[in-house]
């Protein structure tokens, strides 16, 4: 009986103790204290740029501090404020994000690099960072590499990664995380100072050549570059992607269509490249719009094309120069101007089954005389031209006589009207006793769909 | 040091007490239960022909007769516990002795007759619970080293064998619990796998390593008492049992003495508090008998940091005795037990912080939460069935049921750096190790934010998930349980007579089958909105029935499958016991099969991988025979061998059961080296020299175990293997065909020098070697690389000290109360080497040839053993009990490392740098980036013990 009693008591006691004494359990909440350290941060680096303590610099002015071959230690009270336009998610950066000055229509852009894998997880795609310059530097990591980087340390006239410690002072994010609006450029429109930005090119497609290639040759140990050409202006750039992308040994794809990704440089600074955030970023659902006549006379030959010399000695042939050498070039003068009319026709190409066309090609001029004409026909059965009924296209051409290197561009000229069947085109050279112009030819390209 | 030590021993086994002259003694004995007298008790003074029984009061005299100087008394009586007490007869003098309490105990049929020897030899100290709360170091603070340090993890590879032996009454193996196990002290070099552990004769040790999982009825020492404990392969009535022995936790309501019981413990080992409540009815109306034990142990951090506990534990045992022959027992045991674990450090890590560091936790709105959490939750319930038939034979029959949840949480990463604190990439030794020169500023950057901070940082696991949820990106990282849900059904009976006088049987048919589901689950998303069910490291499919699932909290992911086992086994054993001499013979015959079922398609394995997969059959047979004879009293020669062939556990048959159907030896091109996984085959034999005196007892053992086609299978992350695709591959080391050798003494003794002081001396002195150059091959889903032989041969086994010694004294005051104190060595501790570096990969270059600066010196010095520094552990214990009324109130308080030494008691080599260039580059560096990971022992320590019983 006094035992039972006994026992209840303490039973209840024991219960007491043991119901009260939880330890660390499994259910734990999101930290309320997440960010808030950085928050801190950041508002002080807020107040002081109101305060005018710290001056907040555009992305533009920050490159500019930029001294060619030198890693430059920034000592005075500056910031600067970006969005992040890359992603390392697939791997295709490492240790490093790319920040431009607005997430639409951005004019300048920065490369952040930092010791710190899958920062994605932390500087998103449109997020807002503001960073504390002082005590950084800018730089290249590659000497002369042409990408302009801000970094935590110098290593030489190099700079090295920002440091894991210097993170949370340095990189502040606020909370906005804004859409990236790409900048839509033609391949043949993107130059330097479009490096770091995020930028979409319309109707590009991988050569043909590349069919069945994969983003990285597997011989490649750490990226690889793939041409990528427009079906709308003669430009091209390199798509780079990295070994460790995880989309690496996927194949490129054959369509055309639209990419998407940050403008950067190859690693030795020798090629423009585009680096893709995800492959997602290519659209190509279209139709290939590889060119139905294409010469850049790379072959140093004549072979696509009928010469014809209607009058005069003089006749078309190939050069040694061009855009890139060589091309197509034809002069009436020899010790003095010559008369001469001189075709150079080129093969039938076909346009069966297609409703447009269009003609680009470039040219250059020196030395005064008659201009060049462009002409085509659907007609023409070989010999003497005058036999088919030629139609003259208005074609830009190079008006500088004073320059070998101002190749101009024709433009898109039209030639839908042999879309269906088949298409001449002719370049007419003509000179007097009085003028005779030097023409150089090259890129001749005819398009359709 | 050790041959003082011997010569010690020597000299005191030749002192001996000679006595001329008389005393009286007497006293009165009573019934433990109701305090009622028991009369016919028989009395004997040992070592003399002295004899008498109680009267109808319980009063014995021995009137002038005994004789004076320290005696023992002895107490006996059919259906009691023996029990014994010393005594000093003062010469002419009176001691009287009131108030003897005998312990109830009900008959069993029992053919232990070596392990009565051996009790016998014992009963110089008083054997009964009293005697186990005050001379020893509570059993629970061994439990606590066992079952919840993190060497009895899996991952560690190393594992304690405490809790088998503290119900051992031999010096040696209470040494060995008590004093050794912080060491991860190993008896004669064997894994705890080597000892069975039963529960009313229901073998408990696991299927998928062969190890008792001790959590599983933690905290309820109060009622696991009842211990019986066979050493070595000496016979055990409840199974065969293994190289380490047997023991049987007896917990039949009816064998409980009626009183309750409720203690209070607090330590700074692994749980801050414990309380425990036990109460027991005794044999009440009807033949009902019940036992209730109720436990908590709870703390924040235990002596590593973060490492928290919580446990709570409720058992019930309810016995029912329907007549003279049979009775039933219902015995439920629930014991959820959680801890943080502790990692692992190299000692860089170690050096920058302390011992106590753990890199497994962070702070989490200022609490420290750990990321690596073993949870397990595996009820038992029970039925027995106890059939007494005749007074000569008995049947015992049962079934146990387990089941459950075993969880070993971790964070997973698959968008995210890796979250540990101590990744080589973030401490000095990288910067230091860099290719162009010591990076001396990043270093001491590394340095500060190492000490600094150096814990996770939940803050930004939790910044990367919200970040990617806010872009539409699946988590980051996720905390995942690897779960172990395992049913299983046991079934056994046991069948113990009494052929003759001299001759008993023991036979066992025992069936066990296990359905063991094992997946990964994710149990928190950490603020992430999903998570991808694809491998991160090489964008395959975790489960192609699936494709591209995303999982969420609750959700299985990365693998699934279920094992089977089946095991049938039957064991005979026939004991033959005689005045002088007494020996056994035993057989025993196991079927086991296994099977795995995937549940996923693992696309790197498809093919291999969903569905089941062919049964493995195993067939073990075992014998054992031993012999004793007794010289005289004093002088007793002990002998036993066995052969044993069994089965491989699930751990070491399938190489990578998460994701194919793989095992040892064979892959899904057949064969790997025209081999075949094979039981795996054990000679042992021991040869022991027992002596006993009044004063001095002692056993002395020669050993000698060799273990045959053994595997182990290991798993890490390795980089720049060759004959890999990927650089940096999740591999499974394979090593079949493994040969031990195990061979050394075992010395205990105890001198009674004087009726309150004794002298305690152990010692173990082993070698456990590998003992042949085992076959490697290295698999990653359906690759397999053959590396050939590894060249273990002669390389010490790791796993605690391979020679320890112990001496000890302690003061046993009359007035209840008593101190003690040991101070231990220990030598001859090995790090566990990479067998892989032990290969020709070592050595070759990627083209197959040998590296062309191939120095062997150099080679040699690479490849040897590390062997850590001795070391001295000093322990000291003490306590007291009061009676008070029929309460009694006591006591004890254990402070072990007194001197606080700090010690490694274990450790490993990193797979990584499996060649002698990036091994030779990474070992010359300023500071190894890669060096070996070390468990150091904890610091100066203490336990608690406070206890009422009524």
């Amino acid at each position: 009986m006094k035992h039972n009693k006994t026992f209840k008591l303490v039973a209840l006691l024991f219960l007491m103790i043991s119901y009260n004494s939880c330890v660390e359990d499994d259910d734990y909440s999101i930290p309320t204290s997440v960010g808030l350290e950085e928050n801190d941060k950041l508002t002080a680096l807020l107040t002081q740029i109101n305060n005018n303590e710290v001056d907040l610099l555009t992305v533009d002015q920050v490159k500019n501090l930029f001294v060619s071959d030198q890693a430059v230690n920034i000592e005075s009270s500056i910031a600067v404020k970006g969005y992040v336009v890359s992603s390392d998610l697939t791997g295709n950066f490492y240790k490093e994000f790319y920040i431009q000055d607005e997430p639409s229509n951005p004019t300048a852009g920065l490369k952040v690099v930092l010791n710190q894998v899958d920062s994605y997880n932390q500087f998103n795609i449109g997020r807002e960072v503001y960073i504390r310059l002082q005590n950084l530097y800018i730089g290249e990591t590659n000497s002369g590499d042409g990408v302009v980087a801000i970094g935590g340390r110098a290593d030489g006239n190099e700079i090295d990664q920002i440091t894991e410690n210097m993170i949370s002072d340095h990189l502040l994010r606020s909370s906005n995380t804004e859409a990236i609006v790409p900048l839509e450029l033609g391949l043949g429109d993107i130059n330097d100072s479009h490096i770091g930005l995020f930028v979409q090119a319309n109707n590009t497609q991988f050569p043909a050549a590349l069919n069945g290639l994969s983003f990285v040759d597997p011989t490649d140990d750490y990226d690889s570059l793939r041409d990528l050409e427009s079906c709308e202006d003669s430009g091209s750039i390199k798509v780079e992607t990295s070994a460790f992308a995880s989309f690496q040994d996927r194949l490129l794809p054959e369509n055309k269509g639209s990419i998407a990704g940050i403008i950067t440089k190859s690693y030795n600074g020798d090629d423009r490249v585009i680096a893709l955030n995800n492959i997602n970023d290519i659209n190509f659902d279209g139709s290939r719009c590889d060119p139905l006549f294409a010469d850049n006379f790379s072959s140093n030959n004549l072979n696509n094309w009928t010469q014809v010399s209607v009058e005069g000695e003089q006749i078309w042939g190939i050069t040694p120069y061009g855009n890139p050498a060589p091309s197509a070039r034809i002069s009436g003068y020899d010790g003095g101007n010559q008369l001469n009319e001189d075709w150079l026709i080129s093969n039938p190409i076909d346009l069966s089954g297609l409703t447009t066309a269009q003609l680009n090609f470039q040219t250059v001029v020196r030395y005064n005389g008659p201009a060049l004409q462009v002409y085509m026909t659907t007609d023409y059965t070989g010999g003497d031209p005058s036999d088919s009924s030629w139609v003259e296209l208005e074609a830009l051409l190079d008006t500088n006589t004073g320059s070998w290197s101002s190749w101009t561009d024709s433009g898109d000229l039209d030639v839908s009207a042999a879309a269906g069947g088949t298409l001449y085109i002719a370049f007419k050279y003509t000179s007097t006793s009085s003028g005779s112009a030097t023409y150089e030819v090259d890129n001749v390209l005819v398009t359709g769909e | 040091m050790k041959n003082n030590l011997l010569t010690f021993f020597v000299f005191t086994l030749f002192v001996s007490n000679i006595y001329s002259q008389f005393g009286t003694v007497s006293g009165n004995i009573k019934d433990d239960r109701n305090n009622e007298p028991i009369n016919n008790v028989k009395v004997t003074i040992e070592n003399s022909e002295l004899s008498t029984f109680t009267n109808d009061k319980g009063f014995f005299n021995f009137s002038n007769t005994a004789p004076s100087g320290l005696q023992i008394l002895k107490f006996s009586k059919l259906g009691y516990q023996n029990k014994s007490f010393e005594a000093i007869i003062p010469d002419n003098g009176i001691i009287q002795i009131n108030q003897i309490e005998l312990k109830y105990k009900p008959i069993i049929a029992s053919t232990e007759k070596d392990i009565s020897l051996i009790q016998d030899s014992n009963s110089i100290t008083e054997i009964t619970e009293e005697e186990i709360d005050n001379n020893a170091p509570d059993n629970d603070q061994f439990t606590i080293s066992l079952s919840d340090d993190e060497l009895s993890d899996d991952t560690s590879g190393s594992d304690n064998i405490s809790g088998l032996l503290q119900s051992s009454k031999d010096i040696f193996f209470r040494t060995a619990a008590y004093e050794f196990s912080s060491s991860f002290f190993k008896v004669r070099g064997l894994d705890s796998d080597n000892g069975m552990v039963h529960i009313n004769g229901i073998e408990m040790n696991k299927l998928y390593n062969g190890r008792p999982q001790w959590s599983n009825w933690g905290g309820l020492n109060d009622v696991l008492r009842n211990q019986d404990f066979t050493n070595g392969i000496t016979p055990s009535s409840y199974s065969f049992g293994g190289l380490l022995g047997s023991n049987n936790i007896n917990v039949r309501a009816s064998e409980y003495s009626k009183g309750g019981r409720v203690t209070y413990s607090s330590s700074n080992r692994s749980y801050t508090n414990r309380v425990m409540a036990t109460y027991s009815s005794g044999i009440v109306e009807g033949g009902w008998s019940y036992a209730l034990s109720m436990g908590r142990r709870w703390g924040d951090e235990g002596y590593q940091d973060a490492t928290f506990y919580d446990s709570n534990s409720l058992f019930v045992s309810i016995e029912k005795k329907l007549n003279n022959k049979h009775s039933i027992n219902f015995t439920g045991i629930y014991a959820p037990n959680r801890r943080g674990k502790s990692s692992p450090n190299t000692q860089e890590v170690y050096d920058l912080k302390n011992i106590r560091y753990n890199d497994y936790w962070g702070w989490h709105d200022g609490e420290k939460r750990n990321s690596r959490v073993k949870r397990v939750v595996e009820p038992i319930i029970m039925l027995n069935h106890y059939w007494d038939i005749n007074d000569k034979t008995s049947l015992n029959t049962n079934i146990g049921y387990q089941f459950g949840e075993l969880g070993n949480s971790r964070l997973d990463y698959a968008g995210g750096a890796n979250p540990s604190p101590s990744y080589y990439q973030d401490l000095p030794s990288y910067f230091l190790a860099d290719n162009n020169g010591p990076d001396y500023e990043g270093a001491y950057l590394a340095q500060q934010n190492f000490v600094n901070d150096g814990q996770i940082n939940w803050n930004r696991i939790y910044d990367a998930n919200l970040t990617n949820t806010l872009a539409n990106e699946n988590a980051a990282y996720v905390l995942y349980e690897d779960r172990s849900d395992d049913n299983q059904l046991t079934v056994n009976t046991i069948l113990n007579t009494e052929l003759s006088e001299n001759i008993s049987l023991n036979t066992v048919l025992n069936y066990k089958k296990l359905v063991s589901n094992n997946f990964a689950e994710i149990t928190d998303m950490l603020g992430g909105s999903g998570y991808s069910n694809i491998d991160s490291f090489d964008n395959l499919q975790y489960d192609l029935i699936n494709p591209n699932l995303i999982v969420g909290e609750g959700d299985k992911f990365k693998y699934n499958y279920t094992l089977f086992a089946d095991i049938l086994n039957a064991y005979s054993q026939l004991s033959f016991r005689y005045n002088k001499l007494s020996f056994y013979l035993a057989a025993s015959y196991t079927d086991t099969n296994y099977q795995r079922e995937g549940l996923f398609d693992n696309e790197a394995n498809s093919g291999n991988s969903f569905g089941k997969g062919e049964v493995i059959n195993f067939s073990g047979f075992g014998t054992k025979f031993g012999l004793s004879y007794k010289f005289s009293g004093k002088h007793m020669l002990d002998l036993n061998t066995a052969y044993i062939s069994k089965a491989p556990s699930f751990r070491n048959t399938f190489t990578n059961s998460r994701v194919n159907h793989n095992i040892v030896g064979v892959d899904a091109n057949g064969l790997i080296n025209n081999t075949p996984i094979t039981e795996e085959k054990v000679m042992a034999f021991d040869l022991n020299y027992i002596y006993r005196s009044p004063v001095i007892n002692a056993r002395l053992t020669g050993f000698y175990t060799n273990i045959q086609d053994a595997n182990e299978i290991s798993f890490y992350y390795a980089d720049g293997l060759v004959g890999f695709e990927e650089t940096n591959e999740f591999v499974q080391e394979i090593l079949q065909g493994i040969n031990k050798k195990y061979f050394g003494t075992e010395l205990g003794i105890e001198a009674q020098i004087t009726s309150t002081v004794k002298l305690k001396g152990a010692a173990s002195v082993g070698q456990y070697t590998y003992d042949n150059n085992p076959y490697l091959y290295l698999a990653s889903d359906n690759n397999t690389v053959a590396m050939g032989e590894s060249n273990l041969k002669n390389y010490k086994l790791a796993g605690g000290p391979q020679k320890a010694y112990s001496v000890g004294i302690e003061y046993r005051d009359p007035n209840y109360w008593w101190i003690g104190a040991t101070t231990n060595f220990f030598t001859n501790t090995y790090l566990d080497i990479s067998p892989l570096t032990r290969t020709q990969n070592f050595y070759l270059a990627q083209d197959g040839l040998p590296f062309t600066d191939y120095n062997v010196d150099v080679a040699r010095d690479l490849l040897k053993q590390e062997r850590f520094d001795d070391y001295m552990v000093v322990n000291a214990v003490g306590g007291k009990s009061w009676k008070i009324d029929d309460y009694y109130i006591g006591f004890f308080a254990s402070i072990n490392n007194i001197l606080n030494n700090q010690y490694k008691t274990g450790g490993f080599e990193q797979g990584r740098n499996a060649n002698y260039q990036e091994l030779n580059e990474d070992v010359n560096k300023p500071k190894r980036v890669f060096g070996p990971k070390y468990w150091y022992a904890r610091g100066t320590n203490y336990f608690l013990n406070l206890y009422f019983r009524f």
